[in-house]
């Protein structure tokens, strides 16, 4: 497995003004092959969010390296992409102009911008939405624009910050499953974040559990299920044994959680 | 449609209208009969109708609105090309925002229509001096307003720039001013009464002419009705204006349509 994204040792204490530092990240270190789709899961505020503001560019570490294809990630950068948990469209642009949006900061040509989104228009399901402003879709289309508008401007690694948390739990099984599709179709490498174990084991290759704040890397799960996989999968004994066995890893930081 | 069908869905429009009607009505009514004032002191509607049709068919009313318009354009146009930039550098830039709000704080807190004297003896009577003061009311809602709405960006919205690689530039064009704009729209509604202020106290305290100028020499001559006539026109230009800065956000800002709460 060729080693594409690579954490090492990564540290991150926040001081806001007048209150205690807050530890977010101690030592994490985790890899991740190219194509690979891994889900990050762990107590809700262990630092997951963080991790993925960090390999975005949005924020630097203290301490401990980061490297995308062997090259340190210092900034934020077309190659990487983010699908926001509260969506992050602009009320003020349509489906169509929120989807190009990276496009256009790129500086593509209008004619070549206008193609690709509405292939991925296409691609998310929202054929008729395109001049639809965000307040006229339900949270499930807002966040096939997000997905839409991170896979414009192709990136090599999507990362997804909750991305469904938001939404009704049908709405997330629908998503979930065309996420999947999507994924088999481009072979993006996807960094998932969440806290749900179903979640986890269905979609991902690897799953890797994070401990309670400070977060660090407490154990990474092969998923080996095969795949396509698909909803009738989540049925099966083996499905809810690997159910189990994230639980086993993830129940201890649960409980030994030091705030509320 | 309906007769019922149609009222109902017009219902603010009547309900306002009826009301108007009755006050009008009541005003005129209690005049002529039951306390038949003096017109020397005190007038009532139908005298001013008939004011309100001479005014309008001669030409001194006229003139003395683009008198006023003249001022009042002048100083609205560079209390909004001067405020809406002053408040978005000051809300970005902490430095800015800090070395400017003391300044700006007091001047909003002051009754500053006291400073019309000063502005006349260094502006002048005409145009200029009454300019001068419209822009000295006018521009702080401006200024306040894109502030607060600056302020007030979604910064999820300002990562998502950042995330694409956006620089400075993109985040104010296509981030910062249009989730200012509603803000900005909002304080030229208040902009709007306060620089009719501006004009109408520039006028009664020096001029010649102006529609403020014509309201104050109708009261000093104690000719009533046409001095009603003046304040009635004031008031329905102040309407159509802020009217029509509803009409504009829904034009500029149609996201905001469906977020509006009635």
């Amino acid at each position: 497995m060729t080693l594409f994204i690579q954490a090492q040792n990564l540290t991150l204490c926040f001081r806001p003004k007048n209150r205690e530092p807050v530890t977010a990240l101690t030592d994490l270190s985790l890899a991740v092959a190219r194509g690979e789709f891994v889900r990050i899961v762990g107590p809700s505020g262990c630092g997951k969010s963080t991790f993925l503001n960090i390999v975005l560019g949005l924020i630097r570490q203290d301490s401990g390296t980061l490297e995308l294809n062997g090259t340190p990630i210092t900034g934020p950068s077309q190659e990487r992409a983010m699908v926001f948990q509260e969506f992050g469209l602009l009320p003020w642009r349509t489906v169509a102009a929120n989807v190009e949006l990276g496009l256009e900061l790129k500086g593509t040509p209008a004619a070549e911008r206008a193609k690709r989104t509405a292939e991925l228009i296409k691609l998310v399901g929202l054929n008729g939405f395109e001049s639809h402003y965000p307040h006229e879709l339900s949270g499930g289309m807002k966040q096939r624009v997000g997905l839409a508008r991170a896979l414009a401007t192709e990136p090599e690694v999507l990362l997804m910050d909750e991305p469904f948390a938001a939404l009704d739990a049908q709405t997330r099984d629908l998503l979930q499953m065309e996420l999947l599709q999507i994924w088999e179709h481009t072979k993006k490498t996807v960094l998932f974040e969440n806290h749900s174990i179903e979640e986890a084991a269905y979609l991902s290759d690897r799953v890797i559990v994070m401990t309670a704040r400070p977060g660090r890397t407490k154990d990474v799960l092969q998923i080996d299920l095969p795949r396509p996989r698909d909803y009738e999968m989540r049925l099966t004994p083996e499905f809810n044994e690997i159910k189990l066995r994230i639980w086993e890893v993830l129940k201890d930081e649960l409980s030994s959680r030091s705030y509320t | 449609m309906s007769a019922r069908e149609h009222f109902a869905e017009h219902r603010r429009f009547y309900i306002g209208i009826s009301s108007v009607i009755v006050l009008v009505l009541a005003w005129e009514l209690i005049l002529t009969y039951i306390f038949p004032v003096n017109p020397f002191f005190f007038t009532k509607p139908s005298l001013i109708a008939t004011a309100f049709k001479e005014q309008i068919q001669g030409a001194k009313l006229w003139h003395d609105l683009a008198v006023s318009s003249q001022a009042f354009i002048w100083g609205f146009s560079f209390a909004v090309i001067v405020g809406i930039p002053v408040g978005l550098v000051m809300g970005w830039r902490r430095r800015v925002e800090y070395s400017l709000d003391p300044f700006l704080t007091a001047l909003y807190a002051s009754p500053l229509v006291a400073l019309a004297p000063l502005f006349i003896i260094v502006f002048g009577v005409g145009v200029l001096g009454k300019a001068a003061l419209v822009f000295l009311l006018a521009v702080f809602p401006f200024v306040f307003n894109t502030f607060a709405g600056v302020k007030s960006t979604d910064s999820l919205l300002i990562n998502v720039i950042h995330s694409f690689g956006g620089g400075e530039k993109d985040l104010y064009v296509k981030v910062i001013l249009p989730s200012t704009l509603p803000y900005i729209i909002a304080g030229a509604r208040l902009a709007i009464g306060r620089g009719l202020v501006g004009i109408i106290v520039g006028e009664f305290y020096a001029a010649s002419e102006g529609i403020g100028f014509a309201i104050s020499q109708a009261g000093d001559t104690y000719r009533l009705p046409e001095m009603f006539v003046g304040i009635i026109i004031l008031s329905l230009i102040a309407v159509a204006l802020t009217e029509l800065m509803r009409k504009l956000e829904l034009t500029i800002a149609p996201w905001r349509a469906g977020e509006e709460v009635r």
